[in-house]
């Protein structure tokens, strides 16, 4: 069997510096906004000059994020070709409207580069809000994708009927007897669901999976998590944007550095204090509806507990236990003595029928595992990864803390508000140092509390989800290649240094074009 | 055929082409603008020269790359079967040309953003990386394609259930349709230059691109009519089709070619006047190669000799294809190319592309 984990570094390795790129390519059309919309009001140059710079770090950003993407995508389809059947069904409409949004990024994207300061300023406003409105759209369709993953929508009582402590995952849109039919031959074979998929003529054969192509779209969780992801990817892009700006003032001195940092502080404390408290919450309470176990490795709830502040956040009702391992384990041990063969009766799937049909062998004795200890094998998997998941998670709430403190204190001491802005004056003395240095130091923290609590969050959100790729359905073995030599150490070794020499050559390259003038021209 | 496959098929082939056309400017003009720019090393006269190569790969390529993105959603989406099988038997060819693809995309936008920035040496080198992966991308890619044309490592995975990981480069099918895919972008993408150089009046990159159009065009004269017999001995159903129903192609193809060919030459020897003629001959040639490689296929998705395995064994049936969300998609994509247009009109035609980056 295929070693997982290198495989699994690969991907998340691909998926974070996409994370980084996508930051600045939902972040930096804010920033160069608010500074065409400077330009075009006060006909400063200084603020269409910040504009180009910004437009041309977001120009190589934009093509290392379409790498990435296509590695992400790639990774998905080559890494782990189960995954297909996903595209094929529920992240269909998602990733067909994300063709549109897509090229669309990158017609006004390329029309929006060509034409800045050619053109009169409001065209530029038109064109750069036409390409952030694609690259907005494009995130909304990848996150819904994304949810699917977390919460199976559609897929209804499926994964309650192994896993009692699960919910219901929104309304039936599946044949239930095809997809468990499905899941157990990959269970019953061992072998990879892409070898299922692989046979001429077997979509055929199995036919409508599902009956609903757009219910990805209705999950409550990926409403939150598209509003979640969105606001943190623009809050880590618009903190890099006046952390920038905000380095070039306390290395230069120069006045006009600050007229730049002054109006991107105060969007960026706007929607920092959207993101981190108020959004987060509402993301906090899908979480603890949809995915008890990753709320339980959140909370490092072995035992269930009452905890009166986290059951206030999360439920509305601090006297609400938060529930935990020892409940599951309870739950898995009332599906009592059924087998995964009753299960196949229930449902009226002919286990030998399915393996004729998709040209599987089974492993003996599988109709007579219990149902009961599967459930409670996957639930100790989950549990192995409680003092990971709780640090992450406490850290990053932490770093968001930090963060959006940091943002606020930077944007009321450049702007002033009455009271709010001595309060943030005297807390600003704190950091030390004199005024240019301060103003560095607090959009330092300011990112680094921003991109810490995205990196974490996004770990917890997508390891707390495991034992499984698709929450409570299919096991990352399930959707891997079955080509073998993909996790031999050359290939891996291969895979890793193009990710790596790319990238970092990538981020230099942005640096470079950020911080260095022309030499060419000049000799 | 199925409405849904029929809409799946007409979509791939669509982005086929659409990628195919852009790739083979870019891949052909990012060679060429690799070449001027080591030449100005020691004649820095060739750095303006460079730099107009270089233009028209800078503001294609992310809208060649897109359609290659639409090509994977739609062979995953519509076409599931026979994507898990590629990627399970054609692991290393796709491998290799998604490690081309990261290497090639940001080395294009470092090497434009860096001209002039760091050391003029060091830009040439990130040219020429930036030039010759951009190869390694058909040479995954084409293998997939020679392996639906003519069976190589799918046919030993399927006859012993294994395939050796470089299996799909022993077609001989692969190599032929690899030096013509080659020669083919090389000459279209140098065309490309020569055009808007005549356009320009640009002297001096009119000449050195086309005589690298007609050069290789001349190599071409050979390889298309190499990869033609191959078809003959490895494909007879494509090889039939060719010369059956989609004959009136072929000799729409072979007529744009006599004339890039007539073009060309004049070309070569320094005369400008038919000179804008060069581009658009080029590419409806490799459209129309592509329409007869591709198209000329018919109801059969992979050809194995006198037989094939129609396209419906590989659809999606998974769920009903939402119909409607296919044809929206397909109006964007039309919109899209509007604004592309609109783009490559500022950039091109009203300069809006400076020769040195701001």
């Amino acid at each position: 069997m295929t070693n997982l984990h290198p495989l699994l570094y690969l991907s998340a390795l691909g998926v974070y510096f996409h994370g980084v790129y996508v930051s600045i390519t939902l972040g930096f059309p804010v920033a160069i906004g608010i500074m065409l919309y400077l330009w075009s009001r006060r006909g400063d140059q200084f603020y269409l000059s910040a504009a180009k710079k910004m437009s041309a770090v977001l120009a190589v950003n934009f093509a290392l994020g379409a790498i990435t993407g296509t590695l992400v995508e790639f990774g998905l389809v080559q890494v782990w070709p189960g995954t297909i059947f996903a595209i094929a069904t529920f992240a269909f409409a998602p990733l067909a409207l994300e063709l549109i949004a897509f090229i669309m990024e990158i017609a006004f994207l390329i029309l929006f580069l060509v034409t800045l300061g050619r053109v009169k300023p409001a065209f530029s406003i038109a064109v750069l809000a036409l390409y952030a409105a694609f690259a907005y759209f494009s995130g909304v369709l990848i996150t819904a994708v994304n949810t699917w993953m977390q919460a199976p929508w559609g897929t209804g009582p499926v994964a309650k009927a192994l896993y009692p402590f699960l919910p219901e995952f929104g309304p039936l849109a599946v044949d239930v007897q095809k997809l468990v039919a499905l899941k157990m031959a990959a269970v019953a074979s061992g072998q990879p669901v892409s070898l299922v998929l692989q046979s001429p003529g077997i979509s055929e054969k199995i036919g409508v999976v599902l009956n609903d192509p757009w219910v990805a779209f209705y999950s409550p969780y990926a409403v939150v998590s598209i509003f979640h992801n969105i606001l943190a990817a623009i809050v880590i892009g618009l903190s890099l944007a006046v952390a920038g700006w905000a380095y070039r003032y306390w290395k230069t001195g120069r006045e006009e550095y600050l007229r730049i940092v002054k109006p991107l502080a105060a969007a960026l404390a706007v929607l920092f204090f959207v993101q981190a408290p108020i959004v987060a919450h509402f993301q906090g309470e899908v979480v603890a509806k949809y995915n008890p176990t990753k709320f339980a490795l959140m909370e490092g709830a072995k035992e269930t507990h009452v905890n009166p502040l986290v059951g206030l956040v999360a439920f509305g009702d601090p006297n609400k236990p938060i529930p935990g391992f020892d409940g599951f384990y309870a739950a898995c041990d009332a599906l009592g003595n059924a087998t995964v063969g009753d299960l196949a009766k229930q449902l009226n799937i002919d286990l030998a029928q399915v393996a004729g049909l998709l040209k599987l062998q089974f492993a003996p004795g599988v109709a007579e595992v219990k149902l009961a200890d599967v459930c409670k094998a996957d639930v100790a998997k989950a549990e192995a990864y409680m003092p990971l998941i709780f640090a992450a998670y406490y850290s990053k709430v932490a770093f968001a803390i930090v963060g959006v403190a940091a943002a606020l204190v930077l944007a009321f001491t450049l702007n002033r508000v009455p009271v709010l802005s001595s309060v943030a004056s005297a807390l600003a003395k704190v950091v030390g140092g004199d005024e240019k240095r301060r103003v560095f130091l607090l959009a330092a923290l300011a990112f680094v509390g921003a991109a810490v609590a995205s990196v974490l969050g996004w770990y917890v959100r997508e390891v707390g989800r495991k034992p499984w790729t698709v929450y409570g359905l299919l096991y990352p073995s399930e959707v891997v290649t079955p080509v073998d030599y993909a996790a031999s150490p050359g290939f891996l070794a291969f895979a890793f240094l193009v990710v790596l020499a790319v990238n970092i050559g990538g981020l230099l390259a942005m640096y470079i074009v950020a911080t260095r003038g022309l030499k060419f021209w000049r000799r | 055929m199925d409405a849904g496959v029929l809409i799946g098929w007409a979509g791939l082939g669509l982005s086929v082409i659409m990628h195919v056309i852009f790739v083979s400017v870019t891949l052909g003009a990012g060679l060429l603008a690799a070449y001027l720019r080591w030449l100005s090393l020691s004649d820095p006269a060739w750095e303006v020269p460079a730099r107009r190569a270089f233009k028209f790969l800078i503001l294609a390529e992310l809208f060649s790359g897109v359609w290659g993105t639409i090509i994977t959603v739609f062979l995953a989406g519509f076409f599931p079967t026979i994507t898990a099988l590629a990627t399970n038997v054609l692991f290393t060819p796709i491998a290799v040309a998604i490690a081309a693809i990261m290497v090639r995309i940001p080395a294009i936008a470092i090497s434009w953003y860096t001209w002039g920035r760091i050391s003029p040496s060091r830009h040439a080198a990130v040219m020429w990386i930036m030039a010759i992966s951009g190869f390694f991308i058909p040479f995954g890619f084409r293998a997939v394609f020679a392996e639906i044309t003519a069976p190589h490592a799918v046919a030993s995975y399927l006859a012993a259930g294994t395939a050796s990981p470089f299996a799909a480069w022993g077609s001989p099918v692969f190599w032929t349709l690899y030096l013509h895919t080659v020669l083919a972008v090389v000459s279209t993408g140098a065309f490309a230059v020569a055009a808007i150089a005549a356009y320009d009046r640009d002297e001096k990159t009119f000449k050195v691109a086309a005589k690298w159009g007609f050069g290789v065009l001349l190599g071409q004269l050979a390889a298309g009519p190499l990869y033609y017999f191959t078809l003959s001995a490895y494909s007879p159903i494509l090889f039939n089709n060719i010369n059956g129903p989609y004959l009136p192609v072929l000799a729409m193809k072979l007529v744009a070619v006599a004339a890039l060919v007539y073009v060309g030459f004049k070309a070569f020897r320094g005369d400008m006047s038919l000179g804008r003629l060069a581009a658009p001959l080029a590419l409806f040639a490799v459209v129309m190669g592509e329409f007869l490689n591709d198209g000329g296929r018919g109801e059969y998705f992979v050809l194995i000799g006198e037989q094939g395995v129609p396209v419906a064994a590989f659809a999606n049936f998974y769920m009903p294809i939402p119909l409607g969300a296919a044809y929206v998609i397909v109006g964007f994509f039309v919109l899209a190319l509007i604004v592309f247009a609109l783009a490559a009109y500022y950039a091109l035609y009203k300069r809006f592309i400076s020769e040195v980056p701001e």
